[in-house]
């Protein structure tokens, strides 16, 4: 017989109270545990669904040139670089240590030249990359499907006559990616201004003496893009007399979590001559908008943790003057303090890795039932060891925390006041 | 030398909510033989009990001092009293304080929860002492299956078990039925007879007779101090 003896056998004499207890850890760990839970799966979710908006990191070539103005960035000079980006810059961009992270590499060269009399800025993409990248983009007619076709900007469009408003209300528009797949319900509606119904006019174009098809017209966004033509990168890229050169290289990062600064110093490292950048601003918001979920979930946890602990101390408390009498005897046999507290906190240990275990599972099982409801996507539950663990040593933790003053108590009890009690 | 020797121990409580101090034991002095059998008598209130847990190591005297074995135990620290209590002393209570939840044997047991012997060590020791109070053939019982008898027997065995040259006994027969008492007195008779040293509280006349040497205890005093003829 040794002290855990003594108590497996008040853990069983005590059945009421232990399930109470287990009881009661278990809804603080399950609580826990499906809100982190969610929160991550959650997180995780929406910080994708912010990396697939935009680019969070520009590479230009290192340059004093001038600059000139693309989506509200600065963009190295156009004519005048030192030291022009090449095809296989964009390639290399993929050969970082954290290539695993990198969702989009758009290259691009941009350039003013003249279309139809007018001065227009052309931009030569790779239109899967792009369209990628701007999923709020919303197009009258077509993607580019040929080497020859463009993509032109509201503005662009009618200044140079190739679209013309209709009176019957609304443009045939479609958005360049399938709705689930960027968002929920009408995220991509909303970053688009009011726009008036239009049609494309005339669907081809002269643009340094030759002929381009209009594809599809981006309806209004409010941004640079309203004024440019986009087309395929190696056709403008010999139209600008820039061969194999790029003007700047659009890279979206999944930085949820991950640390930007590092990618960027990758891709510096990748690309000695280009100038490598991260759009702070954006990223900072992806992870304040994770933050703030994250910390809410920790808040509740917390709160939902002290309540657990509360009720461990209250119940423990209510044991140790129930069985004072008890602890007198075995203080009066000899028992030392010490093995008094162990004997509590081996009854509190046992009670509370199964209430962690409980809880965990439980906790699970909320997450995979109420996770449908959070996420439009086909989230899937995965089981974490580590949460499994970790809740254990919460439970653990929390419980041993609650009793000490209980055992504390109990060790001091006066040993020849307490065999008198009766 | 003797065994046990309580020197001018005093006893002076400070009742919660009254100023003045309450003198519960005053100057005893008192000295127990190794294999002796004292009873300590008195009515309720007089101190028997706070002298017994005084010489139990379990209530520290406000003046004199409690040698035993040569030790002068409340010298000894806190913890070292505990330990002292489990190697050297053995308790039997008026309300046996058995552990409801643990059987017979697994009561027997306790004393030696953190004896570093072996389980089987510690059983075979246990079925031992029941054998001498008669319970072997009720080791997997719970106290609550016990008779009043029984209980008061198996307190004893757990008292015993350690093997401690001195029993302390509260009023062992306080809440039984005289046969039931007689019957635990006999246990106690055996127990000196092998040389057991006993010091028993009680206030019942026959059953502190069956001492060597009855001690009285009026208002916190010893007085009137009477030793059978051997």
């Amino acid at each position: 017989m040794r002290i855990r003896s003594i108590a497996w056998a008040n853990l069983k004499r005590r059945k009421g109270k232990a399930a109470f207890l287990i009881v009661g850890i278990s809804i603080g760990i399950a609580t826990v545990v499906a809100l982190l839970t969610l929160s991550r799966l959650i997180k995780d979710e929406i910080g994708t669904q912010l990396d697939q908006f935009g680019a969070n990191i520009i590479v230009v070539p290192q340059s004093n040139s001038l600059s000139l103005d693309y989506g509200g960035i600065s963009v190295s000079g156009v004519s005048l670089d030192v030291n022009q980006l090449k095809d296989e810059d964009a390639r290399r961009v993929l050969d970082i240590p954290y290539r695993n992270r990198i969702s989009v590499v758009a290259p691009k060269i941009l350039g003013v030249s003249n279309v139809e009399g007018q001065p227009v800025l052309l931009a030569g993409v790779n239109f899967d990359a792009e369209l990628k990248l701007k999923r709020w983009w919303r197009l009258v007619g077509q993607k580019p499907a040929q080497d020859g076709d463009l993509l032109v900007g509201y503005d662009a469009a009618k200044r140079l006559s190739l679209i013309e408003e209709t009176a019957d209300g609304q443009s045939q528009a479609v958005p360049v990616m399938p709705m689930a797949e960027i968002t929920s319900g009408g995220g991509v509606h909303a970053n688009h201004i009011q726009e008036k119904a239009f049609r494309i006019a005339r669907d081809r174009v002269q643009i340094g003496g030759n002929e381009f098809r209009v594809a599809g017209v981006i309806t209004p966004t409010g941004g640079s893009e309203d004024q440019i033509i986009f087309g395929s990168l190696p056709r403008f890229q010999k139209l600008l007399g820039k061969p194999d050169q790029l003007s700047m290289i659009e890279v979206s990062a999944l930085c949820i979590g991950c640390p930007v600064e590092e990618i960027v110093k990758q891709i510096s490292t990748q690309l000695p001559n280009a100038k490598v950048s991260a759009l702070q601003q954006s990223v900072r918001a992806r992870a304040e908008t994770v933050n703030r979920l994250t910390r809410f979930a920790s808040a509740v946890s917390a709160v939902v943790l002290l309540i657990g602990g509360l009720m461990v101390f209250t119940t423990m408390m209510g044991s140790v003057v129930e069985r004072t009498k008890e602890i007198g005897v075995l203080r009066a046999i000899g028992l030392r303090k010490r093995q008094i507290i162990n004997e509590l906190m081996i009854e509190v240990a046992a009670i509370s890795t199964i209430g962690g275990l409980v809880g965990w599972t439980a906790g699970m099982l909320i997450s995979w039932l109420i996770l449908p409801y959070f996420s439009q996507s086909g989230l899937k539950l995965e089981i974490d060891p580590k949460i499994a663990i970790g809740a254990i040593l919460v439970a653990v933790l929390i419980g041993a925390v609650s009793s000490v003053y209980p055992a504390i108590r109990a060790s001091r009890l006066d040993p020849s006041e307490a065999v008198r009690y009766v | 030398m003797s065994f046990v020797v309580i020197k001018n121990v005093s006893k002076v409580y400070q009742p919660d909510g009254i100023d003045s101090a309450v003198r519960v034991l005053a100057d005893i002095n008192l000295a127990v033989q190794e294999g002796e059998f004292i009873s300590l008598m008195g009515p309720s209130g007089s101190g028997k009990s706070t002298l017994l847990t005084i010489m139990g190591a379990m209530n520290r005297p406000s003046e004199g001092s409690v040698m035993v074995d040569g030790v002068d135990v409340y010298e000894l620290p806190e913890e070292r009293r505990a330990d002292f209590r489990r190697e050297y002393l053995g308790f039997v209570f008026q309300q046996h304080h058995l552990m409801p939840y643990l059987n017979t044997l697994e009561n027997v047991m306790l004393p030696l929860v953190t004896s570093k012997t072996s389980a089987k060590e510690k059983r075979s020791r246990a079925m031992a002492v029941l054998q001498r109070v008669g319970l072997a053939n009720k080791a997997t019982r719970l106290p609550n299956q016990l008779s009043g008898g029984e209980q008061g027997r198996l307190a004893i065995a757990r008292a015993l078990v350690n093997e401690p040259p001195l029993i302390l006994a509260d009023e062992p027969t306080g809440t039984l039925d005289s046969n039931t008492g007689s019957e635990i007195m006999e246990v106690f008779q055996q127990l000196n007879a092998q040389g057991q040293t006993i010091f028993m509280v009680t206030h019942n006349p026959e059953n502190a007779l069956v001492a060597h040497r009855i001690v009285n205890i009026r208002d916190g005093r010893m007085f009137n101090e009477s030793e059978k003829e051997q």
